[in-house]
């Protein structure tokens, strides 16, 4: 096997990084290597592109032989990899250059970041069930750790709640996988694919149930989802940018994925995804509307576009899951942004309530104007991504002849145009001597022009797909037929055709 | 008396005396979770759920008569042995459950010294 063609990089070099940290604090290379390790990995991402498109690349990790570690990357699986990198890439260029606050330098967070990608990497990768578990556990462990790392009481507070809630879900799901191994004895997620039929019908649901409870906890969907503006608002907006950009959705492809892999009958299947992401979308984005923090709704609109995300996974054709692909890449670019400028803007204010930013479009004309590209491309303005995935979703649902989603989807829109120019309104509203511009002597000098190139290169490459989406059309395609053919990869993993 | 130990040492039964002793300990576990309110008496639910599920895995995938699959002392094949995934699985799930206990308890412990409370509630109570 060649050296740069191996899955397991992904997880190995950040894993390995991340232990060796010691000697990185010594040579004084941390954020260097916080940012070049996921640089290097989205490279290599990048170059695998071509190949994968031929056929998906297998890796087993041979222990003792009967048991090993087997890895799985595909189309679908790629794009995410690429996307996860990059997203650790940037917050890294983000941290380097931005951060002062103290925890957010040094070993610490250096090694929980890079675990967390190694972990979201792992759970995207891995072809075995109890290998996910491990992942998942890793990276709730490293998000745990991460939320509570500024280490005062709200930050300990939403790291609490986030390690009760998070640990109910891997119990949930530890349980889910411990009936799939009694009742089938395999744990090979292919090969439990095949086996899944011939379990009795009460247990299949049994599991179908404690799995979605699991996940469904995990990647923030309602009704399991009431913990999440709690966290989001306790931590600290640059990690928080890492949890709506790469570990939601490294769960909801999880989800996703065994879904597709392991109910037989699509029809229930998609009725589950479907209901679910059309809840949690309705009841996101209605409960952001009351939202009076920043942080808080950005999580409320986070979770709103990963039920639409949901909506469009779940209806398991290909051309919407394109667009659900499409609409993941651009959701994580907008949060990403909209998440880094409320972390450049708590620097400066002492409150991200929306009384205390009146005017402060005024007194940081750049900042709040990315912020407001971001809300844009959020509800889906051209020519932006965001306008270019919702299309593409709501194309997907016209072509397929089912309207209902093509509503609701346009009410969630309505709905978020109200709450962001809300938001957009207050911020260039006439500072009546608010808070924005007595703390703004308090605090520390203008920010130099390196803080603000990831935000740039991310408004920047909101236009790109905005404008050119053919780019990477063929790459969402491709993921999109990955995952949604299940004979494939039951054929390419166990060299057998699907019964 | 002595039918009756065989009785009990029937597969099925001994299963079906773990299967509900393991689902006892996982519903006391979730009540913990549910009904207490301070911070230790979570997590210890927390770690009460996880044991019941790796004890459920381990007495269900074994059944008596087999010895452990360590190949040492002049055993040199699987036979008569227990199936190593569900063991191996397990260890690494304990390792797991003590790991985030940990994490979850000194968590606690810093809370607790930064807020003198240990409530859940007051955790669900600080915002804003």
């Amino acid at each position: 096997m060649e050296f740069s063609a191996s899955p397991i990089w992904f997880i190995a070099l950040p894993m390995l990084a991340a232990f060796s940290s010691p000697l990185w604090v010594r040579w004084r290379v941390l954020d260097q290597l916080l940012l070049g390790i996921p640089l290097g990995l989205l490279l290599l991402a990048l170059g695998l592109f071509a190949t994968v498109q031929q056929a998906p690349l297998i890796e087993t990790i041979v222990i003792a032989p009967p048991l090993g570690i087997h890895l799985h990357l595909d189309s679908a699986a790629l794009l995410l990899v690429a996307l996860f990198c990059f997203a650790v890439t940037l917050v890294a260029a983000f941290l380097w250059h931005g951060a002062t606050e103290t925890h957010l330098r040094g070993r610490q967070p250096f090694v929980l970041i890079l675990l967390l990608l190694a972990g979201g990497n792992g759970l995207v990768l891995t072809g075995d069930l109890f290998n996910l578990y491990v992942f998942l556990e890793i990276a709730g462990i490293s998000a745990y750790v991460l939320t509570a790392v500024r280490d005062d009481r709200p930050a300990l507070a939403a790291g609490l709640k986030y390690l009760i809630i998070g640990s109910v879900a891997g119990v949930f799901f530890l349980l889910a996988v411990v009936l799939i191994y009694l009742q089938t004895g395999q744990l090979n997620m292919a090969a439990v694919a095949q086996a899944f039929a011939e379990i009795p019908p009460a247990m299949q649901g049994l599991i179908a149930v404690l799995a979605l409870i699991g996940l469904g906890i995990k990647s923030e969907l309602f009704p399991f989802n009431f913990w999440v503006p709690d966290v989001y608002r306790g931590s600290d907006p640059a990690i928080t940018a890492l949890f709506s950009g790469l570990l939601v959705k490294a769960f909801l492809f999880v989800l996703v994925h065994l879904a597709v892999l392991i109910w037989i009958d699509p029809e229930i299947a998609r009725i589950w995804l479907m209901t679910l992401g059309a809840l949690t979308l309705m009841v996101a984005e209605l409960a952001a509307l009351r939202q009076d923090e920043m942080r808080r709704m950005l999580a409320y609109s986070s979770l709103g576009q990963i039920g639409l995300i949901l909506l469009a996974f779940g209806f398991l054709h290909e051309s919407t899951a394109a667009g659900a692909f499409f609409h993941l890449i651009s959701h994580t670019l907008a949060k990403l942004l909209l998440f880094l400028v409320a972390a450049l803007l708590l620097r400066r204010v002492l409150s991200l309530h929306l009384d205390a930013l009146t005017g402060a479009g005024r007194v940081y004309p750049l900042t709040v104007g990315l912020f407001v590209v971001g809300a844009l491309c959020i509800l889906g303005l051209p020519p932006l991504s965001g306008f270019m995935s919702k299309l593409w979703i709501l194309q997907g649902f016209a072509a397929a002849q089912t309207f209902w989603p093509i509503a609701l989807i346009l009410v969630a829109a309505l709905i978020e145009a109200g709450y962001y120019f809300r938001w957009i309104r207050v911020l260039y509203a006439p500072a009546a001597a608010s808070a924005v511009t007595d703390s703004k002597t308090s605090k520390t000098a203008p920010e130099s022009w390196a803080t603000y190139a990831p935000l740039l290169l991310l408004v920047g490459l909101m236009l790109l797909l905005g404008i050119a989406p053919f780019v990477i059309e063929g790459a969402l395609v491709d993921a999109a037929r990955a995952l949604l053919d299940r004979d494939l990869l039951i054929q390419s993993v166990l060299g057998v055709a699907a019964q | 008396m002595l039918e009756l130990l065989d009785w009990l040492d029937r597969p099925s039964v001994l299963h079906g005396l773990h299967l509900v002793g393991s689902l006892t300990l996982f519903v006391i576990g979730l009540y913990g979770l549910l009904g207490k309110r301070h911070l230790l008496k979570i997590l210890m639910s927390l770690a009460l759920m996880e044991l019941a599920v790796n004890l459920l895995f381990i007495a269900l995938a074994t059944t008596s008569g087999e010895t452990a699959p360590i190949l040492s002392d002049g055993l040199t094949a699987f036979t008569g042995m227990a199936d190593p995934v569900p063991q191996a699985l397990i260890l690494t799930a304990i390792v797991i459950g003590m790991a985030v206990l940990a994490l979850g308890v000194s968590l606690a412990i810093r809370y607790h010294r930064l807020s003198a409370s240990a409530d859940i509630r007051a955790l669900a109570d600080a915002q804003d």
